[in-house]
């Protein structure tokens, strides 16, 4: 039926949200914030536009490519 | 001279008179303290003012020249330092007020080897706090305010060392540089900004934000002073354990004001990207006076470019998240909040993106080295924008409204992410009287080439003469 197709996709939306905002939870009290704390309602929307962003990354192609964990750069390498 | 010509003489003039003694170091403190008395309750430079110890240091520094005793061109000269540069004895806020009352027992590298060359420390200056922003805010000890017009960003996070030497407040002063933050105050404030190739000057004793992106360097009114400088602080230093064992040059061999010859790359992605039309003006008629003065300017592709903010993003938030996670959990609800929030996100990037960023970042550096390889310099605007307001959170570059944080370390992340030499300089004025910067970035530890083609183009234009109207 069309018209119970919307209220299916809310309830799911909804249930994913809360399923998101759940683990966000589990991660803030594992990194050692106050999960009781009001300022949360305020980082999960940030972390929300922060994890979005660096979704971008596998935009880059790094397939074979080793981090770059040698910081210095080599003057011999000019 | 009176005492306001003292403190815009450059450091190079300033010690040749030193020397000759046509002006004491005691004059020349004398003469900041009161130009800093005059014009910090606008700009807001400093966060401690250490006027009984510049005194105390400017008799010394008078008698052992008066002695013979000499020690070179940083002799008598007043410094200034970003206040996340630790000093012995001298409280040292990284911005913020948790460390109100924190006075380290050592001192940084770069102050120990300023005081051994007899520089005088007038005070430490205002920053972003914990550096972790590129616009100069700061609630705990005031906002900082642009010299050309007080209602303006500094820029950041070294926003107090730039409209301290902009002003005349300091001669020299020291800056940090994760993403920008030389540089960034430096061209919005009118001066020069060097950041130095990673591992040339030592960071220990900074409070650190990023392990692999923090340059120390120098803000200066001239590229001689640039050198200057780095003549004092460059050098391998045990103490830090990226600091390069490299031979430092003399680097005031740079000021030969001769730029034949010399390959300068200008990266077409530099002018796609959101940009201001007057600062795009600005900048294509600099390095048309540097093709004018004989460097063989050519446009070159840098791909990579649209991604340096993903890549230095990413690797940014997970390691200021690392550094400073024990601060968070004791007291995080003390910082800033806008810092807050970007330390606390820092702790959902998981490690294997984090990884991910630095597989691109080395894809990154390949192209941009394989760039060099054609070419001895890029140049390009370091700024889109000039200084917008304080506390705006959107600029308009362009035909494009983008978040203030975006445009201003659009074209200063790259070389944090290469860690390849650049550094800022004048290169004109927006119809609102606002400095415009030029950035030119070199080979990793080529500072010379750098210096040189940056001391070339300010020597054939006026604009670093300027001076605020505060």
């Amino acid at each position: 039926m069309p018209a119970e197709i919307p209220l299916n996709q809310d309830a799911f939306r909804e249930a994913f949200r809360e399923a998101f905002r759940e683990a966000f939870r589990f991660l803030a009290a594992q990194a050692g914030l106050d999960t009781a704390s009001p300022h949360l309602d305020e980082l999960y929307p940030y972390v929300q536009g922060v994890l979005s962003g660096v979704r971008s990354l596998d935009e880059i192609d790094v397939d074979g490519v080793e981090p770059d964990l040698v910081f210095i750069p080599s003057p011999e390498a000019n | 001279m009176n005492a306001l010509e003292l403190c815009y003489l450059s450091a190079g003039e300033l010690s040749r008179r030193i020397k000759k003694r046509d002006v004491s170091p005691v004059e020349i403190v004398d003469a900041h303290l009161a130009r800093i008395g005059e014009t910090d309750g606008t700009l807001n430079s400093f966060i401690t003012l250490l006027p009984d110890q510049a005194r105390a240091a400017a008799r010394r520094a008078e008698s052992e020249i008066l002695a013979g005793r000499y020690r070179g061109p940083l002799h008598g000269i007043p410094v200034g330092l970003k206040d996340l540069f630790n000093t012995g004895g001298v409280r040292t806020t990284s911005g913020s007020r948790i460390f109100d009352t924190f006075a380290p027992q050592r001192d940084c590298t770069v102050a120990a080897r300023f005081y051994q060359a007899g520089a005088i420390l007038l005070g430490k200056l205002n920053l972003h706090p914990l550096a972790y922003g590129p616009t100069g805010e700061n609630a705990d000890y005031g906002h900082m305010h642009n010299p050309w017009n007080p209602e303006l960003i500094t820029g950041g996070s070294s926003g107090g060392s730039g409209s301290a030497t902009a002003a005349g407040q300091c001669t020299i002063t020291m800056g940090s540089d994760t993403g920008g933050s030389v540089r960034i105050p430096a061209a919005l404030c009118g001066i020069v900004g060097l950041k130095p190739t990673y591992g040339r000057v030592s960071r220990y004793g900074l409070t650190p934000l990023s392990w692999t992106m923090d340059h120390p360097g120098p803000m200066v009114r001239t590229v001689e002073d640039a050198a200057l400088t780095m003549n004092v602080i460059a050098g391998h230093d045990p103490n830090d354990a990226a600091s390069a064992r490299v031979a430092v040059p003399d680097y005031t061999s740079a000021l030969s004001g001769d730029v034949r010859g010399l390959k300068i790359g200008i990266p077409r992605e530099f002018f796609e990207a959101p940009l201001d039309p007057e600062v795009a003006a600005a900048v294509r008629q600099a390095i048309g006076q540097l093709g004018d003065l004989g460097a063989i300017t050519t446009e070159v592709s840098l791909p990579m470019f649209q991604h340096s903010q993903v890549i230095s993003g990413t690797i940014l938030m997970a390691e200021a998240a690392a550094c400073h996670r024990e601060l968070l959990a004791r007291e995080g609800d003390k910082l800033y909040p806008p810092v807050r929030l970007r330390l606390e996100a820092g702790l959902f990037i998981t490690a294997v993106d984090y990884l991910k960023a630095q597989q691109a970042r080395s894809v990154f550096n390949r192209e941009a080295r394989h760039l060099l390889q054609e070419v001895d310099l890029l140049v390009g605007p370091t700024e889109p924008v000039t200084a917008p307001p304080i506390l705006a959170e959107k600029v308009q570059a362009g035909n494009q409204s983008i978040s203030t944080t975006a445009a201003l370390t659009q074209y200063t992340r790259p070389y944090n992410i290469t860690a390849f030499p650049a550094i800022t300089v004048p290169c004109g004025f927006s119809r609102a009287g606002l400095p415009i910067g030029l950035q030119l970035a070199g080979q990793p530890f080529d500072e010379l080439t750098v210096l040189r083609a940056a001391h070339a183009y300010e020597q054939a234009t006026s604009w670093h003469t300027r001076r605020p109207p505060i």
